[in-house]
């Protein structure tokens, strides 16, 4: 814990959250005029799923940056200042400083998850959709959405940290923000090697279409369980690759 | 006396080049050590050995008498470091750098005070650490090295980029510490001159390699002097003397001895006006600290 809450002091003065949330406020605005839109166009979509499948699909583009941004930031302090030195010299361990890290971003990145979690509660209570806040789809758009994160963070640390050139990284965060939007248009075997599909594959609803109007199909939970192990399992080892790696590297 | 570090065949390859080889280094308890080598000599990465932020290829080492390996832990809470350029995170004021290593070390906030007092940086401690000196960003590096009143002080090339006050300022406090706070130093750096003025022990190290190490006093006896003659008929005089059992060499328009007695110099004297041969001056040339430095390091190289 207090490894995590030094993380939080370093990053005083950066103004990361202020910076993310920013960012995170254009996609939801985004999101939100896109779905008003297509309610005017035709009411019947006036729904949850709707906005929920909305905001999936932009997660794909968003979250993958953001959390380069996010990562990069929390790496490069140590980078620019050789600090690697001093900490390794106070006896701070490297995998302990990793971890530390990576939860620093990880609870960074589950506030802008919460913030859109309610910004659809508000959003549809000030629109007046018929059914009341559908919390079970809430809560699996947001553990689908943290599970996301937390492997694309494991991928990013481990750029972040073992190249010093933060350009690298960035570049991989909006590679995979191209990914992640255009994931749904891949073939599914090749769809699910890429850890940024997994915005819109864990989301709680997906559309189909039937003749050529659209339906929504919501998923139950138990038909993403083997999906989300598959991902946890991928999150798992690309963590434990990134930090044994990086505790290997010699100062 | 207890010996506070000490390796034994310490070496580091990187591929085939051995870059550290063999150092057998010894530093006594309240000594200022001072590892003096030429750029490029191995003096960093023996002290990154020391304190394990490089594995050693071959050997071992103690400090505080314990393997390092093992007792990492407690050797590195018992020593301050400043290995290279300083450390620090410039978007964070000196005292926030500081409050991050008072944190890390879990020691009292009054240390942090005391620290920047000692490095003069107490009215400078709310700047952004972006925007300090290259020498405010070295003190700094020595305050957070000295926050935990360490019994052990490693001190990598520590007044590069100080003025000539600084430097100053910074050898007064390094030669205070031992009688202060019973610290033994190892300060490592390319100044003979520096090394001169505070350390009590010195090592000198070459490529690599260990080529001297004993107390400051043990290395000015190599000071063997040379004497000088300068004669009317140098070509006769070395004749002359070389018969004798001399074996003076030429340098520009003199004979130079090696080590002669004063005796040994009477005689040179009487052969010589013995023989008609006129003595213009005879000198004692004593060689200083550069000189056996250069000596012992290669005199071709620069520092």
């Amino acid at each position: 814990m207090k490894a995590i809450r030094l993380e939080f002091y370093k990053l005083r003065h950066k103004h990361l959250i202020v910076m993310m949330t920013l960012i995170l406020l254009v996609e939801i605005t985004w999101a939100f005029m896109a779905t008003s839109m297509s309610i005017s166009r035709n009411p019947e979509i006036a729904r949850w799923e709707t906005l929920i499948l909305m905001l999936s699909t932009m997660n794909g583009l968003f979250l993958p940056i953001l959390s380069a941004i996010c990562v990069s930031r929390i790496c490069d302090m140590e980078h620019e200042g050789n600090t690697w030195k001093l900490l390794l010299t106070i006896s701070v361990k490297r995998w302990h400083l990793y971890a530390a890290k990576y939860m620093c971003a990880c609870l960074v990145m589950l506030w802008m998850c919460i913030l859109q979690v309610f910004s659809i509660s508000g959003f549809g209570i000030i629109k007046g959709f018929d059914d009341p806040v559908p919390f079970l789809l809430l809560a699996q758009f947001l553990s689908g959405t943290v599970l996301a994160n937390m492997v694309i963070i494991a991928l990013q640390q481990w750029v972040s940290m073992a190249v010093k050139n933060q350009a690298f990284a960035l570049t991989l965060g909006m590679i995979g923000g191209f990914i992640g939007l255009a994931a749904d248009l891949f073939p599914f075997g090749i769809r699910r090697l890429f850890v940024w599909s997994y915005y819109s594959g864990l989301s709680p609803v997906r559309q189909n279409y039937v003749n050529e109007q659209m339906q929504f199909i919501t998923q139950d939970i138990s038909n993403l369980l083997p999906l989300m192990s598959l991902l946890s399992m991928s999150g798992v080892f690309i963590y434990l690759a990134g930090s044994i790696h990086i505790s290997r590297q010699e100062v | 006396m207890n010996q506070i570090v000490t390796t034994q065949n310490l070496s580091k390859r990187y591929g085939s080049k051995y870059c550290v080889k063999d150092i057998n280094l010894s530093v006594s308890e309240g000594d200022i050590f001072g590892f003096l080598g030429p750029n490029g000599a191995g003096k960093s990465t023996t002290l990154k050995m020391i304190l394990g932020l490089i594995r050693p290829t071959d050997g071992n080492v103690k400090v505080f008498g314990k393997d390092f390996e093992g007792n990492r832990q407690l050797i590195l809470s018992q020593t301050g470091s400043l290995i290279e350029s300083p450390s620090y995170y410039a978007h964070l004021s000196g005292l926030e750098n500081m409050r991050i290593v008072q944190r890390l070390r879990d020691i009292p906030e009054k240390n942090v005070s005391e620290a920047l007092k000692i490095v003069r940086l107490e009215n400078q401690k709310d700047k952004k650490v972006g925007q300090y000196s290259l020498g405010m960003k070295q003190r700094l590096g020595i305050a957070m090295a000295l926050l935990s009143i360490p019994k052990l002080l490693i001190l990598d090339e520590p007044t590069n980029g100080l003025d000539p006050a600084g430097i100053g300022e910074i050898r007064e406090l390094i030669k205070s510490l031992p009688k202060r706070y019973g610290m033994t130093v190892l300060i490592s750096s390319h100044l003979l001159s520096e090394i001169e003025q505070i350390a009590t022990s010195v090592g000198i190290i070459n490529d690599g390699n260990m080529m001297f190490q004993g107390n400051m006093d043990e290395l000015k006896n190599k000071s063997h002097p040379n004497i000088i003659i300068k004669t009317r008929n140098n070509l006769l005089a070395k004749e002359l003397l070389s018969d004798k059992g001399f074996s003076p060499f030429y340098r520009e328009d003199s004979l130079v001895f090696g080590n002669l007695t004063d005796e040994q110099v009477i005689q040179v004297n009487r052969s010589l006006t013995a023989a008609n041969i006129d003595v213009l001056r005879i000198e004692e040339n004593k060689k200083n600290l550069e000189s056996i430095f250069l000596e012992i390091t290669g005199k071709g190289r620069s520092l």
